[in-house]
C-alpha cells in the first residue's frame, strides 16, 4: 500500500510548460473539492456531504496492528475482513441518518470537530476518474474537556460529475492502532 | 512503603468490602468504580487469580504464531511452540523486565529482549545471555531464568484461558454450566476461527461498567434509539422485554437477556436443521437466528433458548449470537480497552461470512452504530463516581428485586424468567465483592455464595 510513497517528481518545469498549467489547475480543482468538503462535516452539513458521494461510493477504514518489521504484511487487514468502517452508499446514508434522528446521544451536545487536509498529491489520473493521497487530521473536542482525535493517511477517488466531483473511494490508514477515543461517531 | 502508607488491607477489610453492595436491596456504593485501592485488590484477587480468556486457537495455527494479550494489566505472550503446545508467558524479561515482545502479533523464533539481547524459547526457556561466560564468568543459572508462565493454561472448544493461581479450580469447574453454556453459543453453528481483525479502543470508564451494561437490556431502546431510526436494525424485533431470561452460575457467570420461550422452542426441536434455517428465513421466527440441532448438546435445553449475552466472569462479553466476543481489559480505575473478536463457523460459505463480517463491522466496535452511544454514557457514569458528594450517592440496581424466581429445567439447568430485569447485574456485583473480600482461593470457595436458588 505504500508503494505509491515513491511516487515521481513533477518533470522538468521547462519541459512541460502547457503540462505544467494544466496541472497546476487540476490540483487547484482537486484541492477545492476536499476543503469544502471537509468543511461541509466540520459545519455538521451532513446531507449535503452525502450529496457528494458517488453512488457506488466504497468508504473504507481497515484496522491497523502494531507488528515487527518482519511482519509488515500483517499490518493492516485486507479488504473482507474487519474493519472500522466498511460501508456502501447504504450504509454512509445510515450514519447521517444516525445524525439526523435526535438521538444520536454520543453527538448531543455535538462534537466540535476540524478537518485538516494536507499534503495533496495526485497520483493517477485514468479517465474521469483520479486518485489523491492525503495526510489528515481529524481534531475532534467535545462537551467541556474531551479532546481527542484521529491522524493517518487517505486514499481517495474523485470522479468528474457534472461541473464538479463525487467522491467514489475514501481508503482511510490510520496511524493509531488502539483507537483513542470512546468512540468515532465522527465521519472522515 | 512510604511514611504514613497503609496497607490496603486496612483501608479495605473484608467488612467494609461486603458492604460495598447490598444484595439485599439491590444498592451499590458507587466507590466500585473509583477507587484506587480497591482496582489494586481488582488486579490481585480478580484478573491473577481467575481465568482470563487469553487467545482462540486459529490465531495460533503455527509454530511460532503469537498474540499479546492481558491478565489483567500484566501483558502475556500467546505463542504456539514447536510441541504445538500453547505457553502463555509473562511479557516480561528476568534481567530487568522489558517486554519482549512489542508487537501484538506475528511470528517468532524466538523472543530476544532489546536491551541486552537475552534470548527465550518459544516455551519461555532462557536460551542465550550475550556474554555469559565472560561478564557473568559462567556462573548464571539459565534454567532458573526462563520466562514466567501462567500458573494454568487450559483451553474448551478452542478458547485458552490462563491463570496466576496455581490452586485455582479447572477451567470446565469454573465456566461451569453457564459459563460452557456461553462458550457453546459461539460454537453453536459449528466450530469457528477468528476474522483476521480485533477492533480496539479506549474508553474512560471503568471495566465493570462495561460488564453490566452488557446484562443491561433495559438501556437498549432508549440509549441505542438512534440506530434504531437509522434503519439498522429493528430494536424491538431484538429485546423482547417481556420474554427475558438470565442464567447465573458460580463464581460470578451469568448469561441475561431475550430468550425463546419454551413452547416456541419446543416447536424448533421438532424441526430439522433444514426446517430451521427456512423458518427463519420466512420471517416466522421471533428472532434472527434459529441455531441448528447441534447447539443443544452446547447449550443445554434451557441455555438454547438464550438469544442473550453471557458473560465470562470477569470481562469476557459474548454477543452477535455468539459470532464477536469483547474484552473489557482494565487500565486503571478510569479506564478500559475494548477488544472485539469476530468469529465465523469455520468452512462457512462466503456469503455467510461476508453477513457476520458485516454485521460485526456496522453494530459494535468504535464506529458501530449501536456501540457509538455506549462509551459517554460509562465514562460519565465513572467520572460522577469520583467527585465527593456524587460518589456518595448509590448506584440503584433494584429492578426486578424480589419479583422473580429461578426455575429449574428438567437437566437442572436454573432460569429465570420475566421482564427486562437487573438479576445479572447484581449477580456480578454481589460475586465482585466476594472475589475482593477473599485473600485466596481457599477463603473464596468458602465465602462465595451459590448461584441464587428460589425468589430472587
Amino acid at each position: 500500500m505504500d508503494a505509491t510513497v515513491g511516487a515521481k517528481p513533477p518533470a522538468k518545469l521547462a519541459a512541460a510548460d502547457s503540462g505544467l498549467s494544466e496541472r497546476v489547475r487540476l490540483q487547484y480543482e482537486v484541492e477545492q473539492f476536499l476543503y469544502a468538503e471537509a468543511a461541509l462535516l466540520d459545519a455538521r452539513r451532513y446531507r449535503e456531504w452525502l450529496g457528494l458521494m458517488a453512488d457506488d461510493i466504497h468508504y473504507w477504514m481497515p484496522i491497523r496492528r502494531t507488528v515487527t518489521l518482519s511482519d509488515l504484511d500483517l499490518e493492516f487487514t485486507k479488504s473482507g475482513d474487519m474493519a472500522y468502517f466498511d460501508d456502501d452508499w447504504g450504509l454512509l446514508e445510515m450514519r447521517v441518518k444516525k445524525l439526523e434522528a435526535g438521538s444520536a446521544w454520543s453527538e448531543d451536545p455535538p462534537s466540535r470537530s476540524r478537518h485538516f487536509v494536507a499534503n495533496v498529491r495526485i497520483l493517477e489520473v485514468a479517465g474521469d476518474e483520479i486518485t489523491v493521497e492525503v495526510c489528515f487530521h481529524l481534531y475532534r473536542t467535545r462537551l467541556n474537556s474531551e479532546v481527542g482525535g484521529w491522524v493517518g493517511r487517505r486514499l481517495d477517488v474523485l470522479r468528474r460529475a457534472g461541473g464538479g466531483f463525487r467522491l467514489a473511494r475514501r481508503h482511510i490508514f490510520l496511524d493509531q492502532t488502539v483507537i483513542p477515543t470512546t468512540n468515532m461517531s465522527t465521519l472522515f | 512503603m512510604a511514611d504514613g502508607a497503609q496497607p490496603i488491607e486496612a483501608l479495605w477489610g473484608a467488612a467494609a468490602i461486603r458492604a460495598l453492595f447490598d444484595p439485599t436491596t439491590g444498592w451499590l456504593d458507587r466507590r466500585v468504580h473509583s477507587d484506587g485501592a480497591l482496582y489494586q485488590l481488582e488486579l490481585e484477587r480478580i484478573f491473577a487469580r481467575g481465568w482470563n480468556f487469553v487467545c482462540h486457537e486459529s490465531q495460533l495455527p503455527n509454530v511460532g504464531d503469537y498474540f499479546i494479550n492481558y491478565i489483567g494489566e500484566d501483558q502475556v505472550i500467546c505463542v504456539r511452540d514447536e510441541a504445538g503446545q500453547v505457553n502463555v508467558l509473562l511479557n516480561t524479561c528476568r534481567h530487568r523486565g522489558n517486554a519482549l515482545c512489542r508487537a501484538e502479533r506475528g511470528r517468532a523464533k524466538s523472543f530476544v529482549c532489546s536491551y541486552h539481547g537475552w534470548n527465550y524459547a518459544l516455551d519461555g526457556r532462557l536460551i542465550g545471555v550475550p556474554g555469559q561466560s565472560t561478564y557473568y564468568r559462567g556462573d548464571l543459572d539459565k534454567s532458573r531464568l526462563g520466562l514466567v508462565k501462567a500458573a494454568k493454561v487450559e483451553s474448551y472448544l478452542g478458547f485458552y484461558f490462563a491463570t496466576m493461581a496455581s490452586d485455582a479450580p479447572s477451567l470446565h469447574d469454573y465456566l461451569g454450566d453457564v459459563g460452557r453454556t456461553g462458550l457453546g453459543m459461539v460454537c453453536a453453528n459449528g466450530e469457528v476461527e477468528v476474522v483476521d481483525g480485533i477492533q480496539k479502543n479506549i474508553i474512560d470508564c471503568n471495566w465493570k461498567i462495561a460488564v453490566d451494561n452488557l446484562f443491561d437490556w433495559y438501556h437498549v431502546m432508549y440509549s441505542h434509539a438512534s440506530a434504531g431510526s437509522a434503519g439498522f436494525l429493528d430494536l424491538a424485533a431484538i429485546v423482547h422485554p417481556k420474554d427475558q431470561m438470565v442464567m447465573l452460575g458460580d463464581y460470578g457467570q451469568a448469561i441475561g437477556g431475550p430468550g425463546l420461550p419454551k413452547e416456541m422452542q419446543a416447536k424448533i426441536d421438532r424441526m430439522s436443521d433444514e426446517e430451521r434455517v427456512e423458518y427463519a428465513r420466512s420471517g416466522q421466527s421471533p428472532f434472527p437466528r434459529v441455531r441448528p440441532r447441534m447447539a443443544i448438546e452446547l447449550m443445554g435445553p434451557e441455555g438454547v433458548r438464550s438469544m442473550g449475552h453471557p458473560n465470562l466472569f470477569p470481562n469476557v462479553w459474548i454477543t452477535l449470537g455468539g459470532m464477536q466476543m469483547c474484552l473489557r481489559l482494565p487500565r486503571g480505575p478510569s479506564h478500559t480497552e475494548l477488544w472485539w473478536f469476530t468469529f465465523v463457523p469455520k468452512g462457512a460459505p462466503p456469503a455467510f461470512r461476508q453477513a457476520i463480517v458485516r454485521q460485526a463491522t456496522h453494530l459494535f466496535g468504535p464506529a458501530g452504530l449501536l456501540e457509538q452511544d455506549d462509551g459517554e454514557n460509562w465514562s460519565q457514569s465513572t467520572r460522577a463516581a469520583s467527585g465527593f458528594s456524587r460518589s456518595k450517592v448509590g448506584a440503584a440496581l433494584l429492578m426486578g428485586l424480589g419479583r422473580d424466581e429461578v426455575s429449574v429445567g428438567e437437566n437442572g439447568q436454573q432460569v429465570i424468567e420475566g421482564y427486562v430485569g437487573e438479576h445479572a447485574q447484581r449477580w456480578f456485583y454481589r460475586s465482585w465483592t466476594e472475589w475482593i473480600a477473599a485473600r485466596d482461593w481457599a477463603e473464596l470457595e468458602t465465602i462465595r455464595s451459590p448461584a441464587p436458588t428460589g425468589v430472587v
